[in-house]
């Protein structure tokens, strides 16, 4: 996922990454960092990894989209290229106010993704093209 | 960055500024189009009047398919009546204009749809377009308040915006109060804004009509991304002026 993020996050995600490879779970000091650096946001991501609510889909044509089980049960589809979710927290923290740097679906996706535990599954091109179209949910 | 425009600039610059530049090579911008580059993946929003905007994207995309020989896909809402009087110079070869796919979206809906479709193989042959263009991007926003910017790697993208926050009066500045216009920036590398030259010099430059063209890279990416900042030309120019005679051809200046 193209990051977005200020350098202190990126290194965040790559220790997490690290740690994690090693001994399977995120060590206090790095999740107390986490807190620090993200907020409420960063247990309520933790909680959607938890879950397993992460999945990347692909498509032959090569393109690939993340969906995140919201906490509501609603999907929502997150971009690889662009830093960007549909759901409400994201339009009003981030895009209106710029009170933060993301919400806790795209949370979720970075530290499915340092962690390697996101589901992977595969869709059809036309079925990928409705997911990024973001005309109806697949 | 927005190597696209600036060749456009050189292209239809005038003549006293073409000799003394002598780094005018249209083909130079090519080499950063080839695939595997992970430099190429530049965004621009154009900033200003709309329908000098709209003339600026047809050379952009007639630019962009007859010199780099890219496939090009061009978004807007009115159908093309005419080309650029400008274009009538350089005589593109009908075979170029063949490479640019034009398409009426007429809904934001629609144009979700079409750019979100574009990796579909109907669309990829023989090779998946390389520019994306978006004329009036406003038309499409409306007074929906869910925008999804069509941003699409690795592939360039030009839109063209015009502010509902007139900033005709007031200079460039004025356009940050606009909200959407704060969302899209985030999601644009580089802005390219049309300023109407009121001045003295303007007004006696008589019938033609003078625009100054600024280009500027957008925050985000300037802070976030440092790798791809040091890649960009130190030298090249930010600032143009372009000239539109009364028949409509323009013709840029380096200022
Ligand atoms: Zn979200």
């Amino acid at each position: 996922m193209r990051s977005f993020l200020p350098a202190v996050a990126e290194q965040l995600f790559r220790d997490i990454q690290k740690a994690y490879q090693e001994t399977s779970q995120i060590p206090d000091d790095l999740l107390i960092a986490l807190k620090f650096v993200f907020g409420p946001c960063a247990l309520q991501a933790l909680d959607l990894v938890d879950q397993h609510s992460v999945t990347c889909l692909s498509s032959p044509s090569g393109r690939k989209a993340f969906q995140v089980i919201g906490g509501s049960g609603r999907l929502y589809t997150c971009f690889v290229s662009c830093h960007y979710c549909p759901c409400p927290a994201f339009a009003y923290t981030v895009l209106r106010r710029n009170e933060g740097p993301l919400c806790k679906h795209i949370l979720a996706v970075y530290l499915c993704q340092a962690m390697a535990v996101t589901q992977q599954e595969s869709v059809s091109d036309p079925q990928m093209s409705t997911l990024l179209s973001g005309t109806a949910p697949l | 960055m927005a190597d696209i425009l600036t060749s456009v600039f050189r292209t239809f610059m005038s003549q006293t500024d073409v000799n003394k530049d002598v780094t005018m090579d249209p083909h130079s911008a090519c080499s950063a189009l080839l695939p595997g580059d992970s430099s190429v993946s530049s965004s621009v929003l154009l900033l200003g009047d709309s329908s000098i905007s709209r003339s600026l994207l047809l050379l952009s995309a007639v630019m962009a398919a007859s010199e780099l020989g890219v496939r090009v896909v061009f978004f807007t809402q009115t159908q093309i009546q005419s080309l650029p009087v400008s274009l009538q110079k350089c005589v593109p070869s009908p075979e170029s204009l063949k490479k640019i796919k034009f398409s009426y979206p007429r809904t934001l809906g629609d144009l979700l749809q079409q750019v979100a479709g574009l990796h579909e193989s109907q669309n990829t042959s023989p090779t998946p377009p390389s520019l994306i263009i978006v004329d009036r991007l406003e038309g499409f926003l409306g007074r929906e308040t869910t925008q999804r910017s069509p941003s699409s790697a690795p592939c360039r993208l030009i839109a063209s915006f015009r502010s509902d926050v007139d900033s005709e009066h007031a200079g460039g500045e004025s356009s940050a109060t606009d909200p959407i216009l704060d969302v899209l920036d985030r999601y644009f590398q580089m802005r390219c804004t049309l300023d109407r030259d009121r001045s003295y010099e303007a007004a006696a430059a008589g019938l033609k009509e003078l625009w100054n063209v600024y280009l500027s890279a957008t925050g985000i990416t300037e802070d976030a991304c440092p790798k791809e900042r040091e890649d960009r030309p130190a030298a090249a120019p930010k600032e143009w002026q372009l000239s539109i005679s009364p028949d409509g051809s323009m013709e840029f200046k380096m200022a």
